[in-house]
């Protein structure tokens, strides 16, 4: 291609990374600024150095929230995936037109704001009359369970919020993935095994691996970015004895509530380093994966 | 539908196990939908039990209080979502699909550079960015202002890479035509936007319902009661009182819910189909 012109290059990428820097990058560098200076809102606050990242460390809460936050996303993804590809299996044997009418079914938590979803699930697991209970747990023999007031249902709570969230979704990445996969592919197969356990090993699996990689690296971000669901369900808190506490919703009441900025700060730029640690190991895991498996590098 | 060539369409189509799979899940997935549905016909007192779904009397009194503003202005609140939903996805359209096309047909400098970048808007989230994102809209005179939510919400690096993968897919045959007979880049750009129409729509879609239910970052940069979005609204009549009839509360998110639906039911099929091209590939 001849050389491009850099005016129409500068056109064509300008207005994207204008706002690029003006909105992610100011605030990514304003937010390490701010978490070496002191809580102050208005104004320029004094230099502290580390101070508040050493004050982060002794804080049992923000552990909590990172503990609850990472526990949330690990379930959340060995929840849903497992369950994905079953249900995309389920959806390839359906056919056409109740094929569309179920996956438009499934697709419809997901569009739904997370806000009234949280206001819908607090009927699903009211301590008493909700559905949770009156459906599954006292039919089981069980007593009522008080989801929301629990602390040790709290976290299960959320997670199942979310399952049934984005579980629509994922079925719909996963199923067209295998929509796309060549059927020579398991016709190659055929010639050595005809066990479904072994297409679905061989072929499907390793098929599906950008797919699954593009679902995990979705899920993951989005528990951390956790805000809207917590907030409603719990009023704004960590729910009893914090056990809800996510690390958005604490880094907003750290800010928000209590007029912390540095601190919150702190708390943000600190989670960077852990998002993008969990999503190399990801990435890294699945190259080797690939790799070990025979598929060619991503 | 793409093709017929996915697995195990051989040993189990005939017995239609998915089906005894996904009717129990698909009744899951409606059920808390349609009950708040028919919520908005009752009282409190009916709604406190989600086991049993019809009202006992169709009872419209919530929702027209709720229309008529009782609350909040409800229909400034549901113009103001509309309007920067529709336009922080048309920004987003518009932005990342050029930036995707230079990403995808020009060689230039820095290229991979700007692409990593653009990949750690997705992995650093704005949501994680919010304290210092308050600060700096406030500071550069944004704060309660609807554009302070939209300008942050068009910088989609999802939206790129998206894009990126979309126009990789167009020949380059077309390209080098356009060059022959002389076409700027910008006007090769706007040449091969028609034919990718839902590409376009699919992301437009996708963007849409992220920015209506976008709900940290309107809530902490337009502040205050007077510009509220309708999730937002809805939040804070929750938490107000405990007096309040429910009703409304189900009727109000009934109606929040509809844009995304609407706008879903009619690209429904465009969106399956450009989706399984893209991102799978």
């Amino acid at each position: 291609m001849s050389a491009v012109r850099s005016r129409s290059l500068a056109g064509l990428l300008g207005p994207f990374f204008f706002l690029f820097i003006l909105f992610w990058l100011v605030p990514l560098i304003g937010g390490l600024r701010l978490s070496l200076h002191s809580n102050t809102l208005v104004g320029e606050g004094v230099f502290v150095g580390l101070h508040h990242y050493r004050e982060l460390m002794e804080d049992a809460r923000y552990f909590k929230a990172l503990r609850n936050t990472s526990f949330y996303a690990f379930f959340t993804l060995a929840l849903i995936l497992p369950v994905a590809v079953v249900f995309a299996h389920a959806l390839q044997s359906l056919g056409g037109r109740l094929r569309s009418l179920m996956q438009f079914v499934m697709l419809i938590p997901g569009l739904t704001p997370p806000a009234v979803l949280a206001l819908l699930f607090l009927l699903v697991f009211h301590g008493r009359q909700g559905l949770l209970n009156q459906w599954f747990v006292i039919p089981l023999g069980g007593q009522p369970i008080n989801w929301l007031k629990d602390p040790d249902v709290i976290l299960m709570a959320l997670i199942m919020q979310c399952a049934w969230r984005w579980l629509g979704f994922m079925t719909f990445f996963i199923h067209s993935g295998m929509q796309s996969i060549p059927g020579i592919y398991y016709e190659a197969l055929e010639v050595e095994t005809r066990k479904a356990w072994h297409r679905f090993r061989w072929v499907t699996l390793p098929c599906l691996r950008h797919v699954i990689l593009f679902c995990l690296m979705y899920l993951v971000v989005d528990a951390f970015a956790l805000f809207s669901g917590a907030y409603v369900l719990l009023g704004g808190s960590g729910g009893t004895a914090d056990a809800g506490l996510m690390l958005v919703s604490y880094t907003y009441q750290r800010a928000l509530a209590f007029g912390e900025f540095g601190s919150a700060a702190a708390m943000s730029v600190s989670v960077a380093p852990c998002l993008l640690g969990i999503l190399g190991c990801v990435v890294w895991i699945s190259r080797r994966w690939a790799f070990k498996s025979g598929g060619h590098k991503v | 539908m793409i093709s017929h060539n996915g697995p195990s369409h051989r040993s189990f189509e005939r017995w239609y196990w998915g089906l005894w799979v996904l009717l129990p899940m698909a009744g899951l997935f409606v059920y808390p939908f349609l009950w708040m549905f028919l919520s908005m016909f009752k009282g409190n007192q009916e709604i406190f039990q989600p086991t049993s779904l019809l009202p006992d009397q169709w009872d419209l009194a919530h929702l027209r209080r709720l229309l008529a503003g009782e609350w909040f202005p409800f229909w400034r609140v549901l113009g103001l979502s509309l309007f920067m939903a529709v336009g922080q996805a048309l920004g987003a359209v518009v932005l990342t699909s050029m930036t995707g096309f230079a990403f995808a047909k020009l060689r230039f400098r820095g290229r991979s550079l700007l692409l990593v970048a653009c990949l750690f808007t997705i992995v650093l989230p704005r949501q994680l960015l919010v304290v210092p994102l308050f600060e700096w809209v406030h500071s550069i005179g944004l704060h309660g202002s609807v554009w302070g939510v939209m300008f942050p919400g068009m910088v989609s690096g999802l939206g790129v890479l998206f894009f990126t993968q979309v126009f990789r897919q167009v020949p380059d045959a077309y390209l080098e035509t356009a060059c022959l007979e002389g076409v700027s880049e910008w006007g090769a750009y706007r040449l091969l936007l028609p034919m990718l129409g839902s590409c376009l729509l699919s992301y437009g879609l996708i963007h849409f319902i992220l920015a209506w239910n976008e709900h940290l970052i309107p809530l902490v940069v337009l502040g205050g009661a007077e510009q509220q979005t309708l999730p937002l609204a809805l939040a804070s009549l929750y938490s107000s009182s405990l007096r309040f009839p429910y009703a409304a509360l189900m009727a109000g998110s009934f109606v929040a819910m509809i844009p995304p639906m609407v706008f879903f039911l009619f690209s429904y099929r465009r969106f399956r189909d450009a989706l399984s091209n893209v991102i799978l590939s």
